[in-house]
């Protein structure tokens, strides 16, 4: 399959689903976003805690992050909502969300003299927003248009032995057979094979942009003046044999196979059109490395994990593959692809890949995810520096 | 024959990654490369953690995926479990940064 059938948008972006999305710029938007959301069948709801009292370099960061979603290819349309005049600006948001060709809507509570007004105002926007989005149809689609995001989820010692070899060769085939991008990011999970990663740099400008990166984030955690074992890896981690954050690392790395990297780029930051595998700086917080990735547009999600996650994203849509037979068993949930008989039984790696694969094919024309029909998701925009 | 539940990534690693259950005092043959070594399991060890596969004296670096994943915190015999309560990290290491690398943080 070079094609998949999709939802084509004005700024050349395809879509693998038609969200409507609704949006906080701070705090006290969450709650009308999530009534109006409520209210709306299939209008998504986005809340975060930010947005209001922070320094410029998180005020990009939160900015770049909320327009992402609101400009992701999976997103037809976005309602905004502000509560009254903040530094990341609603009405700025909606105007850059309308400037990709997407219906938008600004609403400030403000305003609208109260959350009730602006509740209803949210309500009639949303509503024609998903009437009009659910008369969209798909069409046939370039695969070479998606990009695939990457991320572990609760990793012990089967993910770098198993699932993450089947995550990369899925990656590698949307990458080097149909032309499209993969991304990964967790950068304090490349402690202990940062030099081996590095030398995979398609230049030295890149490569030494790894290694500082990585230097940076060893850096910050040695300044809280406490060993990390516990935050990484976390407790769950250890439950499932990994021991130091190297083995992790080690193990972690293994998703992203053996290729080129193109480059490494900031969190939410979105990469260029063409075929290849790039890095985002991000924590190895999953929450929020899988939010920045959504946010650079990644149409889904592999999330390769060891002991089993609730991880998801509701904007992109999330694929979860084992390796682990007891955690395949154990939450079955949370499982879209067990691929455990690569690794305890006699099939071999290139099985597990096709198995993924197929279900990637699935997923980006329409097949709900484990997490989809759930509604499982979480949100969560990393943070550089204090609030003021 | 080699037990296929008991994986070494390369050559040059001096733990095993156990696939099963492991009991005390079984007795294991592991694929080391191209060749096998026999080493008698220590204690029970759950599925997923890891086994020394020679005897690794306090200091000396751990290796898995041919690389360093710490460092030896007290002496390890072939055999043993090879876990956070002998093994140390040399990343992330805040507990060990000089005090003006620290930023004050209370406990």
């Amino acid at each position: 399959m070079s094609e998949f059938l999709g939802y084509e948008r004005d700024d050349g972006s395809v879509g693998i689903r038609n969200n409507v999305v609704v949006m906080s710029t701070a705090p006290y938007a969450n709650d009308t976003v999530k009534r109006t959301a409520e209210i709306v069948d299939d209008a998504i709801p986005i809340t975060h805690p930010l947005g209001r009292c922070q320094t410029k370099p998180d005020v990009f960061q939160t900015y770049r992050t909320l327009l992402g979603y609101a400009t992701h290819p999976n997103t037809y349309g976005a309602v905004i909502i502000a509560h009254a005049g903040e530094i990341v600006d609603g009405d700025e948001l909606a105007g850059d969300v309308a400037d990709t060709g997407r219906p938008s809507a600004s609403i400030n509570i403000h305003d609208e003299k109260g959350v009730m007004n602006a509740l209803k105002a949210a309500v009639n926007e949303a509503q024609t927003m998903v009437r009009d989005a659910s008369e969209q149809k798909r069409v046939a689609s370039d695969m070479s248009k998606l990009t695939f995001g990457i991320n572990c989820a609760t990793s012990d010692t089967t993910s770098g032995l198993c699932q993450h070899k089947a995550t990369a060769g899925a990656a590698w085939r949307l990458i080097d057979d149909h032309g499209g991008r993969a991304m990964f990011a967790e950068t304090p999970e490349f402690f202990g094979g940062e030099s081996e990663l590095a030398e995979r740099a398609v230049n030295d400008e890149v490569k030494q942009e790894i290694l500082d990166r990585v230097e940076r984030w060893d850096q910050r955690l040695q300044a809280t003046g406490y060993d990390v074992r516990g935050a990484q890896p976390t407790p769950d981690n250890m439950d499932g044999g990994l021991t130091t954050i190297e083995e992790k690392s080690l193990g972690a790395l293994v998703k992203s196979g053996d290729g080129p990297i193109q480059d490494i780029v900031d969190y939410g930051e979105k990469v260029p059109d063409g075929a290849g595998m790039y890095i985002m700086d991000t924590p190895g917080h999953g929450a929020e490395s899988v939010t920045g990735i959504g946010a650079a547009g990644a149409h889904f999600m592999i999330i390769s994990t060891g002991q089993g996650h609730a991880l998801s994203n509701a904007v992109m849509p999330t694929i979860k593959v084992t390796g682990n037979p007891n955690s395949a068993e154990r939450v079955p949930e949370e499982t879209d692809v067990d691929v455990s008989e690569a690794l305890v039984g006699d099939e071999a790696f290139d099985w597990a890949t096709d198995q993924l694969w197929d279900e990637i094919e699935d997923v980006v024309n329409g097949k709900l995810t484990m997490s989809e029909a759930l509604g499982e998701s979480q949100f969560a925009i990393h943070r550089i520096g204090p609030s003021t | 024959m080699p037990d296929r539940y008991l994986q070494v990534v390369e050559p040059t690693d001096n733990v095993a990654t156990a696939l099963r259950e492991l009991d005390a005092g079984e007795p294991v043959t592991v694929a080391v490369g191209g060749e096998e070594r026999d080493v008698e399991v220590q204690a029970d060890v759950e599925f997923g953690h890891k086994i020394a596969l020679e005897d690794l004296a306090a200091g000396e670096t751990i290796i898995k995926y041919g690389k360093s994943i710490g460092n030896a915190s007290q002496d390890i015999t072939a055999g043993e479990w090879v876990h956070v309560h002998n093994v140390e990290s040399n990343y992330g290491r805040g507990d060990l940064a000089d005090d003006d690398q620290v930023q004050a943080v209370s406990e």
